[in-house]
């Protein structure tokens, strides 16, 4: 199958390692990759989506519409960038007034809006479409013998009846089959279901209460689990969790916070045998100790 | 509270779905939203009285409607369908078009460049990595003069229109 890639604008700016990883998996699983050339910011919830419903679902349908006429469905990491799309794709959808409003809107493009372009999450498509046995059956390297826990992207699971695919958005388990497919123990503990706090304006209005609300996540998983790294599958929880251990160990000064996070692609790039300076260069916290131990097989 | 004053209209304005009403204050929005932690905390519920009771002053000098993280788990839980996320975009509108100080800067940048980070600029970096050269809309003027020729035709950049000229 082939998909239109919406990159968003942190993956391709900051995180380009993960665009690397996922250009590289995605293919080799059979699911080739377009780009969207021309696309726009999603657009965040903190731009247009706060401003006004011409220019949100106006942006929307300028990137949905650049997929459309590829005739190719739209697949997505980022979380926020998921929900926008999908969400305004749900919009418009479902109101014939909206859509008109933005076929009118985009005309000078020359491109016209019809809703058929779907928008999937990567870790859908790697679930539903691509399947948990042949990740297995693909990898050269693995897992075995880590322990890995899970931060589900609330973007991909609320509200469930327009951005959900999971059977239970309360008992999501996408993340934890693929992570096991590599080889991982995958561990539970009590906050799995909390948000990271990293989107929108909570972690720069309150600074020390999104890093106490982070650190209780963090706290959890170092208290009631053997993890030896953090998956994720959404670029605000990649560098959020990420970047905030480096924050709390200026804090608390013991380097305590020490947990590798990781994008599920990435590991996957490294069960590939893809090069980890290409695939999972950029971090705060080192990820040596576990990409040695995929090396070392 | 004074209520002598309130526009008992307002949430026509604002948010008017019906099903606001039948909001009934019983919290599970605040249940795992992380903004809620905050200082000040956001507090979803109480958002979802004042645009009932109409008390417009106070939320339009609310700033809390802007911490939320659009995790969207009050959307999921609320057992009255009120859609808590979509009423936060709501106020966040209604303020935005009536003070343009809350226009969002973000919104100039993805006017002037496309996006709200420097997409495709770090070249050196991403060759490194055997990336591609990225066809964004910064690289493409004739297609960033059509996308603000759009945005020109909204709401929020027609009527702020002197945030967007360029110098």
């Amino acid at each position: 199958m082939e998909l239109c890639l919406f990159l968003g604008c942190n993956t391709p700016a900051i995180r380009p390692d993960v665009e690397r990883a996922i250009r590289a998996t995605m293919p080799e699983l059979g699911v080739d990759i377009a780009d969207v050339e021309g696309y726009v910011c999603c657009p965040a919830f903190g731009s247009f989506p706060s401003t006004d419903d011409d220019s949100y679902l106006a942006s929307s349908g300028w990137n949905l519409s650049i997929a459309e006429a590829k005739g190719l469905d739209i697949m997505v990491q980022c979380g926020s960038c998921y929900s926008s799309l999908r969400m305004g794709r749900d919009h418009l959808a479902h109101d014939e007034v909206k859509l008109a409003r933005v076929n009118e809107l985009i005309e000078l493009t020359g491109r016209k809006l019809e809703c058929k372009t779907r928008v999937r999450h990567i870790s859908e498509i790697l679930y539903n479409e691509v399947g948990a046995e042949k990740i297995f059956k693909t990898i050269k390297k693995s897992l075995n013998g880590l322990h890995g826990v899970i931060q589900y992207p609330c973007h991909t699971l609320f509200p469930s009846e327009i951005v959900g695919f999971e059977e239970s958005p309360r008992e999501p388990k996408a993340l934890r089959l693929l992570t096991e497919a590599l080889g991982a123990t995958v561990d539970h503990y009590s906050r799995e279901l909390q948000c990271c706090g990293g989107a929108g304006g909570f972690s720069k209005s309150s600074p020390a209460e999104a890093t106490e609300f982070a650190k209780s996540k963090l706290d959890a998983i170092i208290e009631e689990t053997k993890a030896d790294f953090i998956v994720v599958s959404c670029i605000t929880c990649l560098m959020y969790l990420d970047n905030i251990q480096k924050k709390l160990n200026e804090a608390e000064g013991a380097g305590k916070y020490k947990i590798p996070v990781f994008d599920y692609n990435q590991l996957l790039a490294l069960c590939m045998g893809f090069d980890p300076k290409q695939v999972a260069s950029i971090c705060t916290v080192p990820r040596t100790s576990v990409i040695d131990k995929i090396i070392a097989g | 509270m004074d209520f002598s004053t309130s526009d008992k209209d307002l949430w026509k304005q604002i948010y008017n779905t019906k099903d606001l009403l039948h909001c009934f204050n019983c919290s599970t929005c605040l249940s795992g939203c992380p903004a809620s932690h905050g200082d000040p905390p956001l507090l979803v519920r109480n958002l979802a009285r004042m645009v009932v009771f109409g008390l417009e002053e106070d939320l339009l000098n609310d700033d809390t409607p802007w911490a939320c993280v659009s995790c969207s788990r009050c959307e999921e839980m609320c057992p009255m369908d009120v859609k808590p996320f979509e009423m936060i975009l709501a106020i966040r509108k209604w303020q935005t078009s009536n003070d343009e100080t809350r226009v969002p800067t973000a919104i100039v940048e993805i006017y002037k460049r496309g996006y709200t980070q420097a997409v495709g600029a770090n070249t050196e970096l991403r060759t490194s990595l055997g990336l591609p050269e990225l066809q964004t809309i910064t690289k493409m003027p004739e297609m960033l003069k059509l996308y603000q020729e759009m945005l020109m035709k909204t709401p929020v950049v027609s009527e702020n229109d002197y945030m967007f000229n360029e110098e």
